[in-house]
């Protein structure tokens, strides 16, 4: 079939190409970055929720950021084990880095690990557990990703550490450290980020949670069943983020849109007059115009979903960073690939539809 | 003779800067149906203002612009454009056609366009008109590949082919050879004679104005007299 839509989009292979690539880079930065969020999201959400402890007793408003401090005493340890319900609990620290891959963050915990494997299972299946402030343990994912093994040099707090044992399974945060050297390192001696609570009867936990409400006033008592609204909020500005990516994505590819099809109804003006004087509507010259920008970005979104795919198994090869796609986004990716196509082509449109047919008719 | 276009004191003023300018000072003209007039008149003396005008791509000053009973002068741009979409065809100097499309494409952009979206060209008109120009073998080919001739005469199928009421040929042959311009001309005298079709075709060239029944001549804005 030969129409002006298909035949304008083939005669103009740069400007399609720039256009497709615009619409399409839309796309990828609003499905990576989704898939990212979520990815990384859930990933942590899975680990923390694998940890075993049914509550955890942190300091309200202590929010976990690259500059949150370890803001609870770790001698409320002492006083959860006295309230009745509770089994075992486990301080642990947090210390937010660089990923070692030069891309995103990375948690390093620490960890008593004698009472934390108590409570959430996590055994050395490689080496031993480490016992110098040098030294570190880490999962078996970040070891097979990161490639690293037993004896391995890796970079936490700016410093060469070695690792001393790999853990099984994926729990908590990838990198482990003894407790009291993460409280030296960042001087906060007999501090912690929060308290893992293991009860004795995990269905009394609501139970639990509300006497040591009631015993240690002024605290955040979080039930880990919870978490993934907790961890959501932990990090600040996801949403804003989110809505960001959004932003500018449809930012990028309405400016491209709009650039391409401008300079092309600029250079067929006289094709503008010529479907005037053979009595198109503006509705037809804008409906002809609005086609080509939407033929354009349903391309320029295929094209999107895939080089998203392709990085993000190449992100999750070359990484430790985890993606997830879910249909939602796609579908909202290429809603609002083609929603700004759509958009960014309009006001070339109006302007086409709205041009003098002599003048265009003698453009040269 | 029933006249299917007809101007009445048409007027057309240009303001230019500071300074208006009068392209067409009062013209009346009466053409009737199946007749080929030809316009003659000096480069500026109003003829292709007055072509603009009886397709409705133009606006005029003042006066009345009927094409088959309807008046012209008085509709918004919009009723203008439904005019032309479907009572006139247009032939450009400069052929116009769409080089990314095939003369099949261009035809079809037409019957698109006329039809809005519908096809109601019967393949028995579309046949003859294909037949009349001699572009059966020229279907699938685009502007690029075809001779000026065969351009000309695409863009005259593409006019003809929803069958307007009119026909409103812009210097026709003024990019052409004098074969090409032959051919051409003989074209628009065989449709006006076979299918009985009203053109109305400027022209500054004497020759072409004779393949007419009548010639209208033009200057300063004024007919100034008829043959």
């Amino acid at each position: 079939m030969d129409n002006l839509v298909t035949s304008n989009i083939r005669q103009r292979p740069t400007r399609t190409l720039l256009s497709v690539a615009g619409v399409a880079l839309g796309v990828v930065l609003i499905v990576l970055n989704t898939g990212l969020v979520e990815g990384m999201l859930n990933d942590r959400i899975r680990r923390e929720r694998g940890v075993g402890a049914e509550i955890r007793f942190g300091r309200s408003g202590a929010m976990l950021s690259p500059s949150s401090s370890n803001p609870v005493d770790v001698r409320y340890g002492d006083q959860l084990m006295k309230i009745e319900g509770v089994k075992l609990v486990s301080p642990v620290g947090y210390y937010i880095q660089s990923g070692n891959s030069g891309l995103g963050m990375e948690i390093v915990e620490g960890v008593e690990f004698d009472s934390y494997s108590t409570i959430t299972g996590a055994k050395i299946v490689e080496g031993r557990a480490p016992q110098t402030d040098q030294e570190v343990m880490i999962d078996e994912f970040k070891a097979l990703h990161n490639k690293l093994s037993v004896g391995s040099d890796i970079q936490v707090f700016g410093e060469t550490k070695k690792v001393a044992g790999i853990y099984s399974p994926q729990v908590g945060s990838r990198i482990k450290m003894p407790l009291s050297a993460l409280q030296s390192a960042l001087s906060a001696d007999g501090k912690c980020f929060e308290i893992l609570v293991k009860v004795t009867d995990p269905d009394k936990q609501d139970d639990v949670r509300k006497r040591i409400l009631d015993k240690l006033p002024g605290n955040e008592v979080l039930l880990t069943r919870d978490i993934g609204v907790g961890v959501g909020r932990e990090i600040p500005g996801i949403k804003g983020f989110v809505r960001a990516v959004l932003v500018l994505s449809v930012i990028v590819s309405a400016l491209v849109i709009l650039l391409a099809m401008y300079t092309t109804i600029t250079e067929r003006t006289r094709e503008i007059g010529i479907l005037k004087s053979l009595g198109a509507s503006k509705g037809f010259i804008i409906g002809v115009i609005e086609k080509e920008a939407l033929t354009i970005s349903l391309i320029g979104v295929l094209v999107g979903l895939v080089i998203s795919m392709i990085a993000a198994w190449v992100l999750e090869r070359a990484t430790t960073l985890q993606l997830e796609f879910t249909w939602s986004w796609i579908l909202r990716a290429g809603l609002i690939g083609l929603g700004a196509g759509a958009l960014g082509a309009l006001y070339p449109a109006i302007r086409a539809a709205n041009k003098d047919a002599v003048q265009a008719l003698s453009y040269e | 003779m029933d006249a299917i276009l007809k101007t009445e004191n048409l007027v057309m003023t240009y303001r230019v800067g500071k300074v208006d300018v009068n392209a067409l000072r009062g013209v009346n003209l009466s053409v009737g149906r199946g007749e080929f007039v030809s316009i003659m008149g000096p480069s500026g003396c109003g003829k292709s203002t007055m072509l603009h005008i009886l397709g409705g791509l133009l606006k005029p000053t003042s006066g009345k612009v009927i094409v088959d009973g309807e008046d012209m002068a008085d509709m918004t741009d919009a009723q203008r454009t439904d005019t032309r979409r479907r009572k006139i065809g247009f032939v450009f100097q400069r052929f116009n056609l769409f080089p990314t499309l095939t003369a099949e494409g261009n035809l079809q952009l037409a019957e698109q366009i006329h039809g809005k979206g519908k096809k109601i060209v019967d393949e028995e008109t579309r046949r003859e008109v294909l037949r009349l120009l001699r572009l059966e073998n020229k279907m699938r080919h685009k502007p690029l590949e075809l001779s000026g001739g065969e351009q000309q005469r695409v863009a005259i199928a593409r006019a003809i082919i929803n069958r307007p009421a009119i026909i409103l040929a812009d210097e026709p042959t003024g990019n052409l050879d004098s074969e090409n311009s032959e051919i051409v001309l003989e074209m628009l005298q065989k449709l006006n004679r076979e299918l009985n079709q009203t053109i109305v075709m400027i022209t500054h060239n004497p020759e072409a104005a004779a393949v007419a029944a009548r010639t209208v001549h033009m200057r300063d804005g004024m007919i100034v007299g008829e043959e």
